[in-house]
């Protein structure tokens, strides 16, 4: 049984990694103190706030744990160690993630002690389905592999905009792969599934944006396999990644949080309200970011709901929209919305279900055909004066499909057409498209966005970049390239794959 | 001026270590206490007060509060406070000696981790620091880091290193050889060398499960008065010349001292002030060997051997080994019962093994492990630790007043 207070104080020191340094004596302490050991009294009110969210510190030696305790045997096997930060100033205890250890590996330990890390924020142990998911990140991985150190180095911005846009983003995909016939799939490691990836996907975005985490005033995260029925996840972002203002004497922050839910459209819907929110001036609201985030669920192939196992993928993708330092102004929108059950999951249902051959004409292709050519219509676009479509892609056939419905060529619409490389991230799909093209758009191009919702809609989006997408290029290494061709991505099997994708629940 | 009461131990008595699956807590301290009793040659009335230690009890056997079971078994209504380690126990006993408020008192240890197989590593890891069970440490994860750390310290490389590594193993080897000749003990069976590094190969580190102390079930007790009375009891006293303790960080990553315990540096210094010897005068060791490890670098932070270089005393004293260490010309027994490793280490009562080891060691009472020193054998210091370094507890026992 997990108990409550316990559960938020250890979560709020070690999700964050936070920590004091005493500005008498510099004596650095993991954990919020009032007073520095060394120096007493004297300090108080000298304990300066730290954390190593953005850092990255040195494994100092390690060891392998191959009979965990009880709560981390799903983890298998791993490597345990000391980290330590500022040289030394700070020390603290971790295990290694993103790594399988098979059962007759050899470990050089001495080929890993001194190397770099960074601090991953992952689910911390395994409880039952009933309790509160306990996540740390005492969890590192390797910098110079998969997941790169960055810091964040806030901007202050120098630009005003008269139309809203993207003003940063940041894609999550996990290093885990499965291999099918005409595509790869992006998998979680066990520690992993969709609160986890919605921070790191929030965390690339301040990274990318350098926007200043506490002028964000609100944060929407959309997705369909919360692990929690009731609970949000947006919370949880807004907590680790210290959105809005901070009050430190009662650890809460200054922002709104709030999930939304519409099977793969639920973050693209929010576009136009982060968008609206930070236009509206009495909203006071700078910056609002949107989430989309998903560890896709899907039944067991050979079971009802098993076609959608070769098609489910892993990973968020987080954008940020405000005024001012915008990469890609928003020209327009349109929406559409029909009560059409093609796709769905009833509560306390395990794995969704799909209405086969009719999640086709009736749904994706009518819905997206309709948001497009409406948009495209209201902006007195032709397919021409589009650079590049990106549509919610389910799969390879789809989105290509409709794309040259709308009339559009590979040219405009494959550089958005990732699924082949990370799989159907769902609430993460088309916004993964979206952030490919913008990876490699060029200033003044039109990008015509189309997400499609299960249940069902279509968002239809049209943005226009801007001169400043060059100069904030640079400040992410972490891009789709990156993550679709990457040397330290690791190929699971099916079997290795549910037993990931199932995650650390006891059972 | 009056001369302060030396507490004074005259009887002891402990159970079997190991798993006591048919028995109750209850029914193991009673059997230490009743032999400790029976030895001292005392009657259940003359108690004045108890001193017990466990670590796990409620919450391995939910036996509620501790003290009033013992009250209910012992049909007494003296004082009793219970504390975590036995060492911890008997120095709140020798305080209260020493401040002639007792002049008789009970001190005994139990715990009975084997009723809770499945979830006692747990527990442990949780009692030796949340954060480093957070990360996903495991009990036996701090003794590997601490080797590492020492390894990298002391740059033992190549040919030493193989040395090192052999004589950690022969430590395992040697407690378990001392353990043959002690009834009480939990393993009483010999190992060698090949069984250690199996085991080791088999956890793909450089420790391994025969490195490691087993978990234990047991009791044990003893009876304290001050040097006043206890003559009455005993030609035989055996007394307390020193206990001293010292705490440190409950992580370890954030100490500054990770090759070795810094509490035990500072509680040896103090209690060799207060027994007011030196350490050449100490013939016998009982030492917290929890791990191979542990044995090796306490034979360092008590001040024994340099740092850095108890393993090649270990690794040339065991090459023949003749029952003892020798380092630097010293000779010095070490962990004769067989220590935590072989005897057992059922935590709330081995300290009380330890001590009971010296006392019958220091009494020529330990049958056929009963050493011979050059000369009399006239002092014994144990050394017991809580948590992984976090506090550490000394005690140096005498046959003589000095």
């Amino acid at each position: 049984m997990s108990s409550e207070p316990i559960e938020r104080r250890v979560a709020y020191i070690g999700d964050r990694l936070r920590g004091s340094r005493c500005t008498l004596c510099g004596k650095e302490y993991f954990r919020v103190r009032d007073y520095c050991g060394r120096c007493g009294r004297k300090s108080f009110g000298k304990m300066q706030e730290i954390d190593l969210f953005y850092e990255k510190g040195e494994l100092e030696v390690c060891t392998l744990i191959n009979e965990p305790t009880n709560k981390f045997k799903k983890l298998g096997s791993f490597i345990y160690g000391i980290v330590s930060f500022h040289n030394g100033k700070i020390r603290v205890p971790g295990r290694l993630t993103d790594l399988i250890i098979n059962e007759n590996d050899e470990i050089d330990f001495a080929s890993l002690e001194g190397r770099e890390v960074v601090p991953r924020f992952r689910r911390r142990y395994a409880v039952k389905r009933s309790e509160i998911i306990p996540t740390i990140s005492l969890a590192f991985t390797f910098a110079d592999e998969y997941y790169p150190h960055q810091e964040y180095s806030k901007m202050n911005p120098n630009k005003d905009y008269d139309t809203p846009g993207i003003v940063g983003y940041g894609v999550y995909i996990s290093r885990f792969r499965i291999k099918e016939p005409h595509m790869e799939r992006s998998v979680p490691f066990i520690d992993e599934d969709s609160i986890t990836a919605a921070v790191e996907a929030g965390k690339l975005a301040l990274i990318h944006s350098g926007v200043d985490n506490a002028r964000i005033g609100k944060v929407y995260v959309g997705t369909e396999s919360n692990p929690y029925a009731v609970k949000p996840i947006a919370s949880k972002v807004a907590q680790v990644l210290k959105l809005g203002e901070e009050d430190r004497a009662d650890g809460i922050q200054g922002v709104d949080a709030v999930d939304t839910e519409f099977a793969c459209k639920a973050a693209t819907s929010m576009f136009k309200d982060a968008a609206s929110i930070v236009y509206y001036p009495k909203s006071e609201i700078e910056y609002a970011m949107v989430i989309g985030t998903d560890n896709s669920q899907a039944a067991p192939r050979g079971e009802p709901g098993g076609e959608l196992d070769f098609f489910v993928g892993y990973g968020a993708c987080a954008f940020i929209f405000g005024m001012k330092d915008v990469i890609a102004e928003i020209e327009g929108w349109y929406s559409v919305t029909s009560d059409t059950p093609d796709f769905w999951r009833r509560d306390q249902e395990p794995y969704p279900r799909h209405g086969g051959r009719f999640t086709g004409d009736p749904a994706y292709f009518k819905h997206i055909r309709k948001a497009a050519q409406k948009l495209m219509d209201k902006l007195k676009l032709k397919p021409e004066d589009i650079n590049y479509f990106v549509s919610h892609q389910p799969n390879i056939n789809f989105p290509t499909k409709v794309a040259k419905e709308l009339g559009f060529k590979e040219e405009q619409y494959l550089p958005g057409l990732k699924v082949a490389k990370f799989g159907n991230t769902y609430s993460g799909a088309s916004p993964t498209g979206l952030a490919a093209v913008l990876d490699q758009a060029k200033p003044h191009e039109r990008i015509l966005v189309a997400s499609y919702g299960s249940g069902a809609g279509s968002d239809a989006y049209s943005f226009i970049t801007t001169n400043q997408i060059l100069e904030k290029r640079n400040r992410q290494k972490f891009t789709i390239e990156y993550q679709a061709e990457n040397p330290f991505l690791y190929y699971v099997d099916y079997t290795t794959y549910r037993k990931f994708k199932s995650g650390l629940e006891a059972t | 001026m009056n001369k302060k009461p030396i507490p004074t131990i005259i009887g002891v008595g402990r159970t079997k270590f190991g798993e006591h699956y048919e028995r109750e807590p209850e029914n193991l301290i009673e059997e230490a206490w009743l032999k400790a009793s029976e030895e001292a040659g005392i009657e259940r009335k003359d108690l004045e007060a108890g001193y017990f230690s466990d670590y796990f009890l409620p919450l391995t056997n939910k036996i509620g509060l501790e003290e009033g079971f013992l009250s209910e078994l012992s049909e007494l209504h003296i004082p009793m406070e219970i504390s975590r380690s036995f060492s911890s126990a008997l120095m709140n006993a020798c305080n209260a000696i020493q401040a002639e408020r007792y002049k008789l008192v009970l001190v005994g240890g139990m715990e009975k981790m084997t009723d809770r197989w499945d979830k006692i590593r747990d527990d442990l890891m949780m009692l030796e620091d949340p954060w480093s069970y957070y990360a996903g440490g495991t009990p036996e994860a701090n003794h590997e880091l601490l080797l590492r750390e020492y390894i990298k310290k002391y740059g033992i490389l190549g040919e030493d290193l193989e040395k090192l590594k052999i004589a950690l193993a022969q430590i395992a080897v040697k407690n378990h050889f001392h353990a043959l000749k002690n009834e009480h003990a939990q393993f009483r069976r010999p190992i060698t060398l090949e069984h250690v590094f199996k085991a080791r190969n088999r956890a793909r580190r450089m420790l391994g499960l025969f490195d490691f102390a087993p978990i234990s079930d047991g009791a044990t007790a003893l009876i304290l008065a001050s040097d006043e009375i206890a003559s009455s009891y005993t030609d035989k006293p055996v007394y307390i010349l020193g206990c001293s303790s010292a705490t440190d960080y409950i992580t370890f990553p954030s100490r500054e001292e990770r090759t070795g315990f810094l509490a035990t540096r500072m509680a040896v210094e103090n209690v060799l002030k207060k027994a007011g010897i030196s350490r050449k005068d100490i013939q016998l060791l009982e030492i917290y060997d929890q791990s191979t490890v542990m044995e090796m670098i306490s034979l360092e932070d008590l001040g024994f051997a340099k740092f850095g270089t108890a393993w090649q005393y270990i690794y040339s004293s065991c090459e023949d080994y003749k029952g003892y260490y020798e380092i630097e010309g010293k000779k010095l027994f070490v962990n004769l019962n067989g220590g935590l490793k072989a005897d057992g280490n059922p935590l709330g009562a081995t300290g009380g093994a330890q001590i009971y080891e010296i006392f019958k060691q220091l009494r020529g009472e330990a049958g056929e492990r009963q050493v011979k020193a050059d000369g009399e054998l006239s002092f014994g210091c144990a050394l017991e630790l809580e948590g992984f370094g976090t506090k550490a507890y000394c005690h140096i026992l005498g046959r003589n007043v000095l």
